[in-house]
């Protein structure tokens, strides 16, 4: 058989729902592996995210290209029997409830590691299996919180600003992926199964490039407060008006002289106002007022943005969704993929970001309906006949719908 | 002899500077790999980024530890004979130049990979290695610009929100990371070398969880705008003040029926304006000024957090500055900020790896290292350079070093 990706052969069985394992399990599906995702009978709560057409969410059609789907009634014995089946011939296992969940169905690490010593278990979570928080239920903007990341965006003295997407969520569910692959690595080359514990709290904290050594190394002295459109230390960094949108400019390198003489403001290059990053950070007002005046004197925020690029000075549109969209730079890089839905009809997503030369084209997934694959599933993998599957279904244990 | 992390014996060969390349070179270094850092003569510019502590960058030790690092004049032909040397024996290349500088120095995928087939390399950039805007110098918030991030971000009629951190840098390193480790399995599996091209843009892109299918799916119907404090889409789902202080709550599950009784608002709950979370979002300044009312009459955030949270299972977090994450219990527990002790720049705290692996619970001690530190180690070891070779090539200025 025809090699179809990186992860080809590798069992995945996974227990996630909504956003943050199902990306993880995504990008293993999108890597050729096979998953069979296992929801409750009420289904994963995803599929009741917006847009919802037919009865079927485009939101979980996104999250969840390429999955088998099995639906069982995990609080009976004999649904759990079914996962140990199959975890007991899987590679890896992927869950995100709340922790403590999993011991409750039987199905924490302790449990299985006996069932399957070579397994590798990843558990994703918002603030991680231990600890005083790690029982509260979770969610992308509970974790941007705790994190630091939403303290660090808004205006200085009014609410922290809403980030109008769950990076936190997709992002760590791509720290999953990476943590599970190296387990597959490391279990390749003999190192046996283990346990991942992926968490927002720790990926969003990560995300602090600069601000915690800052703050320890200056003994609390230097503590960014959330700096509104402008950097808060490092100047021009920020967003500048023009012509009633916004540019964003980033010139804290070799930039600053070609933008200088740009805006006509040589005088600036030799004035002990802002001689270095640090003095241009603190007289910073001065710096974006001798901007905002040379784009509004330009044409349009076209002409400016041309001019800024002739001149080396890092430079870009703020862009809605629609606009990304269709700008011909994320069209050439098919940025976004359609898949063919067989309820929705197409829908559009955001295309993997992982680029491979010898796997240029994304293999065409699909979303599972709700319980689709159950009796390819019990068959094929576990053996089970028609009438054991028949009699599951009428004794409630496992479920189809068709959405 | 057992392996000493995930990624033990594998050879990396790292020519990236800043965040994004070098962010991902750490996480290999962390997961156990072999990471030789070559630097231009001048070093690494986040060399020289706040907090400088005895000629010292803190910034240059976070995203930097547990690499060699060697100084070379990169456009020398004797250097491009060295680092072609050293491709050879890798497993892995990395850059994260603007795309066609590689090309200039010979290192571009199409040189590599004729003198290793096998080799996996990376590119890291803010927009791609083709296209339009391929060829623009790059940074995070370019990237967070032109993916609709920032545009998502901030006031609905004022400008969008700057984040106070470099997220797209690090989280596209870990991206990097991911692809590496996967072509890395690849070629263990016997697949062969190959090149990855990782970009800021596809991976913030990436992160509109809902924005893109939602806009899409509706036929332009609800297009996606930054809504400040408050979610787009769905409601309850945003800030809240309490006391002088912020809190997040989320409540857009069963978790809305809870929050309605502690509200004294139980006839909300076969309200038809608040149905759904959708229909909720018309009508959600009124739920809003609800939650507010109720805050007033806590006026502690922390206290509030207890209540919605431990009392009535509502998800809730107060809003932390990141000192106060830093000295969080609960943080402090799972051990989310490191040490490392730097020879010269003493102690920093950075944020620990995020991966947690139960067979490798101990992260390794790992160190930044000064500019070329490694030089003579390297040419000697790896490439059986003689003594006179290294001196001649510092002495013409191919090798260079500094101590910090």
């Amino acid at each position: 058989m025809a090699e179809q990706h990186i992860l080809s052969g590798i069992k995945v069985v996974d227990f996630t729902h909504f956003v943050a394992g199902p990306h993880c399990t995504r990008l293993l599906a999108q890597h050729g592996a096979e998953v069979i995702k296992v929801e409750p009978l009420t289904g994963d709560p995803a599929r009741g995210l917006p847009f919802v057409k037919d009865k079927r969410s485009g939101c979980f059609i996104q999250h969840n290209i390429g999955k088998k789907n099995l639906c069982l009634d995990l609080g009976r014995s004999e649904a759990q029997r079914i996962c140990h089946e199959l975890i007991k011939n899987a590679d890896v296992m992927v869950e995100n409830f709340t922790p403590g969940a999993m011991q409750r169905l039987n199905m924490d690490w302790e449990t299985l590691k006996e069932i399957n010593p070579e397994l590798i278990m990843c558990s994703i979570s918002c603030l991680g299996q231990t600890g005083p928080l790690s029982r509260q239920p979770g969610f992308d903007y509970i974790g941007q919180a705790y994190s630091g990341i939403m303290g660090s965006i808004g205006d200085k003295d009014g609410y922290p600003s809403l980030t109008g997407m769950a990076f936190g969520d997709v992002s760590t569910g791509a720290h999953a992926y990476g943590a599970i692959v190296s387990a597959l690595f490391h279990k390749l080359h003999g190192g046996g199964g283990q346990y991942l514990d992926i968490s927002l709290l720790d990926c969003l904290f990560s995300y602090h490039a600069a601000h915690v050594q800052m703050y320890a190394a200056s003994d609390g002295a230097v503590n960014p407060p959330r700096c509104g459109h402008h950097h808060a230390l490092l100047c021009p960094l920020g967003l500048f008006e023009c012509h009633g949108q916004y540019v964003v400019i980033v010139a804290i390198g070799a930039q600053w002289e070609n933008l200088l003489k740009l805006i006509g403001r040589e005088d600036m290059l030799t004035d002990p106002l802002f001689v270095d990053l640090l003095a241009r950070g603190v007289n910073q007002q001065l710096i974006i007022d001798a901007i905002e005046n040379w784009l509004a004197s330009t044409t349009d925020i076209d002409d400016a943005l041309e001019k800024l690029k002739q001149n080396h000075v890092p430079c870009a549109p703020v862009l809605s969704i629609p606009e990304v969209m269709e700008h011909p730079h994320m069209v050439g890089r098919e940025i976004v993929q359609t898949i063919d839905d067989k309820l929705f009809g197409p829908v559009k997503i955001p295309a993997s970001p992982f680029k491979y030369s010898l796997f240029p084209e994304p293999l065409n997934l699909q979303a599972g309906t709700l319980g689709e694959h159950n009796h390819q599933i019990l068959s094929d993998h576990l053996g089970y006949s028609d009438e054991q599957i028949k009699q599951l279904e009428i004794d409630g244990i496992s479920a189809v719908a068709n959405a | 002899m057992a392996r000493k992390h995930v990624l033990d014996g594998v050879k990396v060969l790292d020519f990236s500077h800043y965040v994004a390349g070098p962010h991902c070179t750490r996480l290999m270094a962390e997961a156990g790999a072999d990471v030789i850092k070559v630097e231009a003569l001048v070093g690494d510019s986040s060399r020289q980024l706040p907090v400088i502590k005895e000629g010292r960058s803190g910034y240059y030790i976070q995203h930097n530890r547990g690499k060699k690092c060697m100084a070379l004049d990169l456009r020398s032909k004797e250097a491009q004979d060295i680092c072609h040397e050293l491709a050879k024996q890798s497993d892995v290349v990395i850059e994260n130049f603007t795309p066609g500088v590689m090309k200039k120095y010979n290192m571009d995928w199409a040189s590599l990979s004729k003198i290793n087939p096998d080799l996996v390399m990376c590119s890291i950039s803010c927009l791609g290695q083709e296209g339009p805007l391929s060829k623009f110098p790059g940074f995070d918030y370019i990237g967070q610009a032109y993916s609709g991030i920032m545009g998502m971000t901030g006031q609905v009629d004022g400008p969008p929100a700057l984040s106070g951190m470099a997220f797209g840098d690090i989280s596209t390193g870990a991206h990097a990371y991911g692809a590496i480790v996967s072509a890395l399995y690849h070629k263990a599996n016997g697949g062969g070398g190959q090149y990855l091209d990782m970009t800021l843009l596809d991976c913030l892109f990436s992160y509109h969880e809902m924005n893109v299918q939602v806009y899409d799916a509706s036929g332009g119907q609800m297009v996606p705008k930054r809504s400040g404090h408050q979610h787009s889409f769905v409601a309850p789902l945003g800030l809240f003040k309490c006391g002088g202080r912020y809190l997040v709550i989320v409540a857009i599950g069963p978790q809305w029926v809870n929050l309605c009784k502690l509200l004294g608002k139980e006839e909300w709950v076969d309200d038809p304006r608040f149905a759904d979370p959708v229909i909720r979002n018309e009508n959600r300044d009124e739920i809003s000024a609800a939650i507010e009312a109720w805050l007033d009459t806590i006026g502690d955030a922390e206290k509030a957090v207890k209540i919605l949270v431990e009392d009535n299972h509502v998800p809730a977090a107060p809003v932390l500055d990141v000192p106060e994450v830093m000295e969080h219990p609960h943080m402090v527990q799972r051990g989310i900020v490191q040490t490392v002790d730097d020879p010269k720049f003493g102690k920093v705290k950075i944020p620990a790896s995020p991966m947690k692996y139960s067979q490798f619970q101990e992260p390794l001690e790992l160190q930044a290292s000064s500019l070329g530190q490694h030089n003579e180690e390297i040419l000697r070891e790896r490439l059986n350079y003689s003594a006179e070779q290294i001196a001649s090539l510092t002495e013409a200025g191919v090798l260079g070093s500094k101590d910090n």
